[in-house]
């Protein structure tokens, strides 16, 4: 168990314990002026967090490693692909990461979204609504199937909760699948139209108008979620995350607070469907299945649950393990003659390489990424000072 | 911070690594010309493996064998396949991701693939708008290729370029056929049809249901059985009460046909089970094949067809060639259901290619992809392939109509085997 | 977990609480169904829903003693399969099946005693290694830990053999059947649903009359209290996740058996179906998961019978969400009030 140390003095911001001035107490204050900046500033922090992004990713594409796999327009595609994830990662915090719900069945709204743009835009039923005004009402449409998907689950504790949207997230693409009449079945709808602006032509052969759409998406997103987060829905999704019966007794309408959760996480899988609808011009239920809603979900946890800058790098980053490392290691191995590894053809590994990263990443890391402070205080509470949020008993059992 | 440090000196391997690779887009290899690469997008990993692993190998042999010649034209043949199977299942988004990948790599001149419909519903927009010739040895949708059934969506930008070409025919010509033999010749009356509700499987099940009530037959069930499906039994004893004399599955032996069959065996119905060229797909000895999975004993009084002229010698050397080729391999050493049409549409690129080339021995590389697509396409040419004379219609469909019929043989060399009985040409109809 | 104040209603291994409702529903489902869709179908049901019912119980088991969602377990029961296979593949060669009765019942014993312990010793395995660093850890991160187990496990048998359905073994003849009277049941039934029954009650017997099971009971209800009173959790926890993949290896065996095919993505269905089993059951109780198999199974082949196949995943999802409703806990979980 922990031993009860000494307290020690506040250290100021700039400088080490000794009291001097060196290269690390300088770039911790740095950090800790960046912090307080964006805390108080969020809507502009995350513009220009993303536009950096959004400049930066393809320059480095262009560099020597990177430019030997393939050339930036296909870079950049694949970052627009991953943009998908990032929004479905944004959505999926806000009920687990925030509000402690845990949902196993999140791609339903993901499907929801896209399928509503595919029967809005698509020759399969004529009608050919303009993708703009989509995302909002796919976001809306997805925001409605979120309360009601969420009202059976009021009562339901934990991991009852779990089962239960798991159940959601497996009924909804079977519906897709079997009303072959109404939904195209195994065959999907395809023949979605792209977006169209004025002098700008959305077309598969150009990367960029998807890609900045898809960064403007992500901005609003974030600065929306921000607010959110900032806000007493805010606050009150995390108190009952925190203790549900103590929310409930201060006041914390519970049923109206776990409504909105899943509304609004599911409203940004809205956005990510008619996005994705319209960029790969057809919706199956084939893209609907429990993996996706387990990938989305170990992008939330790998980055740090409730971090919402975390959760999308998470995403960025499972997204390029899954399907872009690992299904180019045969061709690196191809280029690079290594004794062993070049004559292993590494498509069959992949689940086995998949599955050891993240066990291991949960076992190096289960916090995440960019947890949130008390939760790493809590983790590795032993290892560390008594802090004023400290607990006795050591690590409280999570 | 370990997992910093680590990641550091990941990523500064990966670096290195990467800096002494070659860059795509010809390396300036062993032939005096550079090297041309063929694309194959297939999914490859996970429980689709059994399906995409013998087509590309298919795929790989015709590389092979043409570089074994010389390469074509003083090109040397580069086999690129990419897999786009997710977590074990094909992916539309991962095969989209694919044929950007392969439209941008100046060096690909023609894709083989894909396998499932839904992909190539992903893949035509953007191979279409590339002018890249992509060949199917597997996908049977009418829509990716007749306009009456919404082909021309997938080709808004250029309507009139045919750049995808098949050499699998649609459903409508399996379904009847086996409808009619099974009418005709076996003389059945009451059939149970299963599906594996994908578009393949539905298709040629929905086309089958069609012809047989035509001719007069009567379906006792009609069920939908998702291709994860391992457990047929509560179909079966529904249905046997109502006696059927026939079975027809519509679908794939990864999805389940190996397992139905055996379950009806179990439930003692010997009755004949039919079903499309899926289940065609090798001997008792070969890796995952409906005669393996169910048991040379109960595979017996099972028919298949394939849309290729059987009996055909080059047939047989192609089977040979395969297994000598792949003997090395640690699985998937025979051919499977759809190896041979890999091999065919690889024929067909590859030959296209060595046409072009022969009048235009200097074209540059986007040249040789815009010429390789315009001889493919074009209706006036013909390939001679292992499934017979190969020629694609305006559409980009297959013109050979031919239907093979196979039946199980379980006393037959390598735990039992398909074997030839009759073909049927269903051209015009 | 600190921050549930108001607790996952469960039972952790104790008596089923009196109210005899569930068992009611559950009987009188039995018999709607058996008039339904008559006695063919309803062995058919049986059967399946029995192969459910033991890989449900390691399912609630682990719950129940550290509030785990187990995903790879239903990879344990496919491996569990695969090792039966080699088994028996190894010791029979390719010799033909026709062993007296003696050799065959002794082969059966073999079959289970080596697949079960072989699969218990990998249950152990992976919590050692996979979920005892985390069980301080957030609730999530063990639950992410337990797919990439899953996933290590399935592609590990691919690349051994291969992605395509393997025949196993089936010493039981499929054909043959029991005459009782009028009756006849095949005898792979009878074995099935047997040798599942008799595990199960094995299981509750041990559970409810030993010191080792009145320790799991006590780790399940109050760990700390349970350290209090001397019991060694480490070993408790081992112990549990042992019995539970030994009889998920069971369920393999029996897999083997019935369908004579096994392949390397089985667990991820069998475990879904298994945890919904469980959940249905009321998650930490034996004989809630043990029902809920069966109820599975009954949902599923009465929706074959009545030519609604396709949607048998989606209605058994419907019937959990339903009784979830009108019971949160599930049918046998103990109605607990919110507790501080």
């Amino acid at each position: 168990m922990s031993e009860i140390r000494e307290i020690e003095r506040p250290v100021p911001a700039g400088r080490n314990a000794a009291g001097g001035r060196d290269l690390r107490s300088r770039i911790g204050e740095i950090r800790e002026r960046a912090h307080a900046f964006s805390s108080r500033h969020r809507s502009t922090s995350v513009v220009i967090g993303l536009s950096l992004v959004a400049a930066i990713l393809p320059l480095i594409v262009l560099l020597p490693p990177l430019s030997g796999f393939s050339s930036q327009p296909v870079w950049v595609n694949g970052f627009t692909i991953a943009g998908i994830y990032v929004l479905l990662a944004l959505g999926l915090n806000i009920v687990v990461g925030l509000s402690g719900l845990l949902d196993l069945g999140y791609a339903a709204f993901f499907a929801i979204g896209s399928y509503s743009f595919a029967f809005a835009a698509s020759p399969f039923t004529g009608v050919d609504v303009p993708f703009w005004p989509m995302l909002l009402i796919g976001a809306v449409l997805a925001a409605v199937f979120g309360i009601l998907l969420g009202a059976p689950t009021l009562r339901l504790r934990g991991d009852y909760l779990a089962i239960v949207t798991l159940g959601f997230g497996e009924i909804v693409p079977i519906v897709f699948l079997n009303s072959s009449t109404y939904t195209e079945g195994p065959n999907g709808i395809g023949g979605i139209s792209p977006p169209s602006l004025p002098s700008i032509a959305f077309t598969s052969a150009d990367p960029w108008p998807w890609y900045i759409t898809m960064i403007v998406l992500i901005a609003v997103s974030m600065i929306f979620i921000y607010r959110l987060q900032d806000s007493r829905l805010g606050r009150a999704w995390m108190a009952i995350r925190e203790d549900e019966l103590a929310a409930a007794s201060n006041g914390v309408n519970t049923v109206t607070t776990k409504l909105l959760a899943f509304a609004l996480g599911a409203s940004t899988a809205g956005l990510a469907g008619v996005f994705s609808a319209s960029k790969l011009t057809l919706v199956s239920p084939n893209l609907f299945r429990f993996d996706v809603s387990f990938t989305v979900l170990a992008m939330v946890v790998l980055g740090g649950m409730g971090n919402i800058w975390g959760v999308a790098v998470g995403a960025f980053v499972i997204f390029m393990i899954q399907n872009v490392v690992l299904k180019q290691l045969n061709i690196l191995f191809d280029n690079i003659y290594v004794p062993i590894l070049s004559d292993i053809d590494f498509l069959q590994y992949q689940f086995l390489l998949y599955g050891i990263a993240l066990v291991a990443m949960m076992l190096l890391r289960p916090e995440g990424l960019f947890p949130n402070r008390r939760r790493r205080r809590e983790l590795h509470a032993d290892e560390s000072t008594l802090g004023e949020l400290g607990d006795p008993m050591g690590a409280t059992p999570q | 911070m370990r997992l910093s440090r680590l990641g550091a000196a990941v990523v500064v391997a990966t670096m290195v690594a990467a800096a002494c690779s070659s860059t795509p887009g010809g390396s300036g290899g062993a032939g005096q010309k550079g090297t041309l690469k063929l694309g194959v997008t297939l999914p490859l990993s996970g429980g689709a493996a059994a399906d995409g692993q013998p087509t590309l190998k298919g795929a790989k042999l015709a590389v092979d064998e043409a570089n074994a010649k010389g390469g074509i034209g003083g090109y040397k043949l580069e086999l690129m396949p990419l897999d786009h199977a997710v977590n074990g299942k094909y992916n539309e988004q991962q095969a989209a991701q694919d044929m950007q990948t392969f439209v941008a790599d100046a060096a690909v001149i023609g894709v083989v693939g894909p396998y499932n419909s839904a992909v190539g519903k992903v893949q035509i927009p953007i191979s279409n708008d590339a002018g890249l010739v992509q060949c199917s040895p597997a996908n049977t949708n009418e829509g990716l290729t007749k306009p009456e059934f919404g082909a021309l969506n997938l080709r808004k930008n250029h309507p009139d370029r045919i750049n995808y070409i098949r050499v699998a025919t649609t459903d409508d010509i399996q379904g009847p056929a086996m409808a009619v033999y099974g009418f005709n010749t076996l003389k059945l009356k009451n059939v149970l049809i299963i599906d594996d509700v994908t578009t393949f499987g539905k298709g040629v099940a929905d086309n089958f249901e069609k012809k047989w009530k035509e001719l007069g037959g009567t379906v006792v069930d009609r069920v939908g059985a998702g291709a994860d499906t391992t457990d047929f039994n509560g179909i079966i004893t529904a249905a046997k009460p109502k006696n059927p004399d026939g079975v027809y599955y519509g679908g794939v032996v990864t999805s389940g046909a190996g397992l139905l069959l055996k379950q009806l065996r179990q439930q003692g119905l010997t009755i004949p089970f039919m079903g499309p060229d899926g289940i065609v797909n090798g001997n008792g000895d070969a890796e995952g094949s409906l005669i393996k999975v169910a048991g040379a004993q109960n595979a017996a009084n099972s028919y298949g067809t394939i849309a290729a002229i059987g009996d055909f010698p080059a047939k047989k050397d192609f089977d040979a060639a395969f297994s000598e080729h792949f003997k090395g391999d640690s699985d998937f050493k025979t051919p499977g259901a759809y190896s041979g049409p890999a091999y065919a549409c690889a024929t067909v690129v590859l030959k296209s290619l060595e046409e072009f080339l022969k009048t235009n021995a200097s074209a540059d590389q986007k040249a040789i992809r815009e010429g390789v697509r315009a001889y493919a396409s074009d209706p006036s040419h013909s390939f001679d392939t292992v499934l017979g004379k190969t020629s694609f219609d305006k559409n980009g469909d297959n013109t050979q109509k031919f239907i093979s019929f196979y039946v199980t043989d379980p006393a037959a060399p390598n735990n039992g085997d398909w074997v030839f009985k009759e073909q049927q040409d269903f051209g015009g109809s | 977990m600190a921050t549930t104040a108001v607790t996952t209603a469960r039972a952790p291994f104790e008596r089923v609480s009196r109210r005899s409702t569930p068992y009611v529903f559950v009987v009188g489902l039995a018999l709607a169904v058996f008039a339904l869709i008559g006695p063919a179908q309803f062995i058919n049901a049986l059967t399946i829903g029995a192969i459910y019912a033991l890989v449900a119980l390691g399912y609630t088991m682990v719950y129940g003693i550290i509030e785990l969602i187990n995903f790879a377990h239903g990879d344990v029961f496919m491996v569990g399969a695969f090792v039966s296979m080699f088994t028996l593949t190894t010791i029979l060669g390719d010799g033909s099946f026709s062993l007296g009765v003696g050799p065959t019942v002794a082969l059966i014993i073999v079959a289970f005693a080596g697949t079960m312990a072989v699969m218990g010793v990998l249950g152990v395995l992976i919590e050692r290694f996979a979920y005892r660093p985390l069980r301080n850890a957030p609730r999530l991160a063990p639950l992410i830990t337990a797919i990439g187990v899953s996933f290590i496990l399935q592609n590990a048998v691919q690349i051994v053999y291969g992605p395509s359905p393997i025949n196993t073994p089936q010493l039981i003849p499929p054909t043959a059947r029991i005459e009782i009277g009028s009756i006849s049941i095949g005898l792979i039934n009878v074995f099935v649903i047997g040798s599942s029954v008799g595990l199960m009650v094995a299981l509750r017997l041990f559970v409810n009359r030993t010191r080792l099971g009145r320790a799991m009971r006590a780790t399940a209800q109050d760990r700390e209290a349970a350290q209090l009173m001397g019991v060694d959790i480490n070993r408790t926890i081992a112990l549990t996740f042992f019995i539970g993949s030994a009889l998920a290896g069971a369920a393999g065996v029996v897999q083997g058996f019935y369908f004579g095919n096994i392949q390397f993505n089985l667990g991820f269905q069998a475990g879904l179906k298994a945890f919904t089993a469980a959940v249905l059951g009321g998650i930490g109780n034996i004989t809630g998961a043990a029902l809920g198999g069966f109820v599975i199974g009954f949902v599923e082949v009465t929706a074959a019978a009545f030519g609604l196949f396709v949607w048998g995943q989606a209605l058994v999802f419907a019937v959990l969400i339903i009784t979830l409703i009108f019971r949160p806990s599930g049918l046998l979980g103990q109605q607990l009030g919110e507790r501080a």
